[in-house]
């Protein structure tokens, strides 16, 4: 919280100290935002921590963005989310605030609380006018643990590397700091349901890079990018609270490789992700614990605009734990059809229906006692941007 | 399967029709801009946020217009996209934190008054309307 409130006062401070010497247009402040409501309903199991079996509207994301540039070098900004999702969220938090100071195009910094560039969608996974899915691919941007990628506290630095034209573009994103993994993402729900808890939630050092190539082919963008976590421990405890031990994630990285190509009508893109995770779970006498993961997802997705207001797509997802032993819940494989329709530019309605076979998903097992192994899911959202 | 094949030629040549409408548009900027030419992919990056200069090392701000035909068909030409899609593209790097939306304005009078008052800056507007005090880049 501390660390909230002092990004949050140095971005205000950042913005105020030019602002005397300039009137408030000078400063350049604009104000944004977007609200947007969804509903889950399906065929089988509850998703998302939500009763979507009977049909649920508890899915709700409402964002205000306020930034200031007092000079062409120096913008600064700040960005507040109410993020509802059954049984996640219901706050409002900070959700990104940082200073950025772009020299020029081959090179720019921005640090605070900053978004994490890693893979084709992470920057944006959360801003939902930003795409035509009501849902993103849940093997690799699973929506009920976005929380723990999305930002970080520290910096990155971006610009474009010098290539020859004729060979294209080479975008460059290099980052680091401390990242967290909060106990109330999807990972940790039954965890927390069985009594054990990560008070403190659980961070420590990250860094990475990613590099976007902007192929001669027009609309054609190759990349990769890479998540390197540290090793990092904290509290665990148990029995609500009445045992205290040590939970330490093991040092690991994560490689995204990703590709699209968007012209006129048309996008068309793909990526592959793969996590390791080696856990370890430690209490006084008694036998450490020891867990391992090994995730693999990819996607790929199109999607075309059919008229200036409607654009329909699909895509297909899947994703597979390699340790897990074989069952229906050691993969998540969807089928997905989806419309958009921009009714303004500001008012937008999403219909998506998910073909899901596969439990290997962050389910809540106290809304779901008897997991079948494929389900049906609607999501229908509107949104509203200005 | 004639009727067919004339409608896809009829449209074909409806859509050629209208890609030559984009003639119309012409690119401004302000003199501070050193260069009097730009290609079509340095006008894409700039207005689509990926760069902020051009070859030349001209530094550029790009000004919108609110809407209208000169804008569509500035978007239909050189972009490529229409303007919900446009305008959800800045948004992205808005709400993302990589960049503030560009000033948007309500006509040509105005596109004209800005860019020719602001260094740095580049915009467009119908070949027709009076733009004095601006240079014209010719697009290629």
């Amino acid at each position: 919280m501390k660390r909230l409130i002092a990004v949050a006062c140095g971005c205000v401070l950042a913005a105020a100290v030019p602002g005397c010497a300039q009137s408030l247009d000078d400063l350049n402040i604009q104000i944004h935002g977007y609200v947007t409501q969804g509903f889950l309903y399906t065929t089988n199991n509850n998703v998302f921590t939500t009763r979507s079996s009977d049909g649920s509207p508890a899915w709700t994301d409402a964002v205000i963005n306020v930034s200031a540039q007092p000079n062409p070098k120096l913008r600064i900004a700040v960005q507040g989310r109410y993020f509802l999702l059954g049984n996640y969220g219901n706050a409002l938090t900070l959700d990104w605030a940082a200073a950025d100071y772009k020299a020029d195009d081959r090179f720019g910094v921005r640090f605070g609380k900053v978004k994490t560039p890693i893979g084709l969608f992470n920057e944006i996974q959360d801003i939902d006018p930003s795409y035509i899915w009501a849902l993103l691919p849940e093997s690799v941007y699973p929506i009920d643990n976005r929380e723990s990628y999305l930002t970080h506290y520290g910096g990155v630095v971006y610009g474009t590397l010098a290539i020859p034209h004729k060979f294209g573009k080479l975008e460059y994103r290099a980052f680091g700091g401390e990242g967290l993994y909060t106990a109330k993402d999807g990972y940790f729900v039954n965890q927390l349901e069985a009594g054990f808890n990560l008070p403190n939630d659980i961070k420590g050092p990250l860094y990475g890079g990613a590099l976007h190539w902007r192929t001669p082919v027009s609309g054609l963008m190759v990349g990769a990018s890479a998540l390197k976590d540290n090793t990092w421990n904290a509290l665990y405890t148990a029995n609500n609270g009445a045992l205290q031990g040590t939970e330490t994630l093991l040092a690991n990285t994560q490689p995204n490789f990703f590709a699209s190509y968007e012209k006129n009508k048309i996008m068309v893109a793909s990526e592959y992700t793969r996590s390791w995770g080696d856990q370890l779970v430690q209490f006084p006498d008694t036998p450490d614990s020891y867990s391992r993961n090994d995730d693999r997802g990819w996607y790929a997705m199109a999607s075309y605009k059919i008229t200036s207001k409607f654009t329909g797509g699909g895509y297909i997802s899947q994703n597979a734990d390699h340790q897990a032993p074989i069952s229906s819940s050691r993969h998540y494989n969807e089928w997905v059809v989806s419309g958009r329709y921009d009714f303004t530019e500001f008012l937008y309605v999403k219909a998506e229906e998910h073909f899901i076979h596969g439990t290997g998903l962050a389910y809540d097992m106290n809304l779901n006692p008897n997991l079948q192994p494929n389900t049906n899911l609607t999501a229908l959202k509107v949104g509203v941007t200005f | 399967m004639k009727k067919l094949i004339l409608s896809s030629v009829f449209a074909f040549a409806a859509s050629a029709l209208s890609v030559g409408a984009g003639a119309q548009v012409i690119v401004i900027a302000n003199p501070s801009v050193k260069s009097s030419e730009v290609s079509k992919d340095e006008l894409r990056d700039v207005f689509t946020g990926n760069a902020s200069a051009l070859k030349d090392g001209s530094k550029v701000v790009p000004i919108l217009l609110k809407d209208g035909p000169p804008h569509e068909e500035f978007l239909k030409t050189y972009i490529g996209k229409g303007d919900t899609a446009y305008r959800a593209g800045w948004r992205s790097l808005v709400f993302s934190g990589q960049a503030a939306m560009p000033k948007s304005v309500d006509g040509d009078a105005a596109m004209v008054a800005l860019v020719a008052h602001t260094p740095g800056t580049i915009g467009y507007i119908d070949k027709a309307s009076p733009h004095e005090g601006v240079k014209v880049l010719e697009v290629h």
